[in-house]
């Protein structure tokens, strides 16, 4: 804990000026899409805390996303999991890409998402939930020799009215390891920043660097049995703060509605932007970008 | 006399550089507001000492492509801003292309910026103007703009 908060503490002193917009969401996505020829490296942490039969576990995840162009985001997900009293575990890695079908803003702005993902049942990040949701109780050893081979969509409608974001996220997962049926998922967001005009000086306790929100996620079945019976669901805050022009952090405790779920999940989330990133790439081979 | 001229040609050399690295801009013609985007008013147009604020915003989510003074960069063919075909739009028409952006120049939206924080900008980009128009650069503006003090805008 301490070194943890070694780390936090280093992270802010090191940071010069403040104010990145990142939304503050773990789970909905909006239509923002990240800048072309930027990378953003994220590292987060999903906690859960357990009920009776569970145990305790941390979930971290290294996220690398990068806009290839300003309609197009693809992102690179390695995970794994730590479960106490039990073991740690690498459980996989996704790749996603996310497409903004209108070029220009609308009352509503639907986003295409298309993510491939190769893990095995022990993984706890749940960066979304479909189906019923993950096996929170089975051992690491029992849970790690299932793989999954899952081709996963999204739909994503996205609004900004005024200063604030209202998102609505729709799922639908294939396994094509298992006879699951096509599994439902669904999450939903509402953020706003605190303040909405930019101060003069740079600051890192402005108001204007803060935003916060609220999401609810969860599954719906399948089609072998569609509903929120037996399903996971999960509401919670969520706060940003944007330490400086390129980084952000981010807090969510979520609570568990249902019996299927952690009571809390506790979500950390540290971004690192590279501005340019394509560009310094090019320049190390000697090409132009 | 060559000394003259010499010295003429690199304070032009210099001048340009400053005001216009990306001079030869030219504007994509089919990326244009809407009518009663270009007719919108400015809410921020009463309190010019906002700009400062814009400021702070240009330089961190614009800078990167347009220059930390505006002027554009020539390899990437981005926006020369303080040339009158940019500076001659409403600022309707501006706020409308920072929200939008142009996906095929590779001008992403920025419609994450908080709306009046987008009017904030819109109100800095006006002060480019007012620098591009006011004749040679003197040696404070210049240190203003390339050593990133606070320009010389009223602060609230």
């Amino acid at each position: 804990m301490k070194s943890i908060l070694i780390v936090f503490l280093s992270l802010v002193l090191l940071q010069l000026s403040a104010g990145a917009q990142e939304s503050p969401f773990f789970i909905t996505y909006t239509h923002h899409m990240e800048e072309p020829g930027n990378l953003d490296v994220e590292v987060s942490t999903t906690h859960g805390i357990p009920r009776s039969g569970q145990n305790a576990y941390i979930a971290p995840y290294v996220e690398l996303e990068y806009g290839v162009t300003a309609r197009w985001t693809s992102e690179l997900y390695l995970e794994g999991q730590s479960t106490l009293g039990d073991s740690s575990v690498f459980t996989g890695w996704r790749w996603e890409n996310r497409y903004k079908v209108l070029g220009r803003e609308h009352w509503i702005n639907p986003v295409l998402y298309l993510e491939y993902e190769n893990l095995n049942e022990a993984s706890r990040i749940q960066k979304e939930i479909e189906g019923g949701g993950p096996d929170l109780v089975s051992p690491n050893a029992l849970l790690t020799p299932t793989h999954d081979h899952e081709l996963e969509g999204k739909l994503i409608l996205s609004s900004d009215y005024r200063d604030w974001n209202i998102s609505e996220n729709f799922t639908l997962a294939k396994n094509f390891s298992q006879s699951e049926g096509v599994e439902f998922g669904y999450a939903f967001g509402v953020s706003r920043p605190l303040a909405t005009l930019a101060s003069a000086h740079d600051c890192r306790l402005c108001r204007e660097n803060f935003a916060l929100g609220a999401e609810l996620y969860g599954g719906l079945g399948s089609t072998l049995e569609f509903g929120v019976h037996n399903t996971a669901h999960y509401f919670g805050p969520v706060i940003s703060w944007a330490l400086s022009d390129n980084s952000t952090l981010r807090l969510s405790p979520g609570f568990g509605l249902t019996h299927e779920t952690n009571p809390v999940l506790l979500r950390f989330g540290y971004t690192y932007e590279v501005q340019g990133f394509a560009e310094r790439v090019a320049k190390l081979f000697g090409r132009r970008p | 006399m060559s000394k003259i001229r010499a010295g003429s040609v690199l304070a032009a050399f210099l001048a340009a550089s400053c005001f216009a690295q990306n001079p030869n801009y030219q504007p994509d013609p089919e990326w244009r507001a809407p009518t009663q985007a270009q007719a919108r008013e400015n809410p921020l147009a009463a309190r010019p000492e906002l700009a400062a604020g814009g400021r702070k915003l240009f330089v961190r989510n614009c800078a990167e492509c347009h220059g930390r003074d505006g002027a554009g960069l020539e390899k990437i063919h981005s926006a020369d801003l303080q040339l009158p075909v940019v500076q001659q739009e409403s600022d309707g028409a501006l706020f409308w292309k920072i929200t939008n952006g142009n996906a095929r120049r590779g001008m992403p939206s920025f419609s994450k910026i908080p709306e009046l924080q987008r009017w904030q900008i819109v109100l800095y980009l006006r002060t480019l103007k007012n620098q591009a128009g006011s004749g040679p650069a003197t040696k404070s503006h210049q240190q203003q703009l390339f050593s990133l003090q606070p320009l010389s805008l009223p602060v609230s």
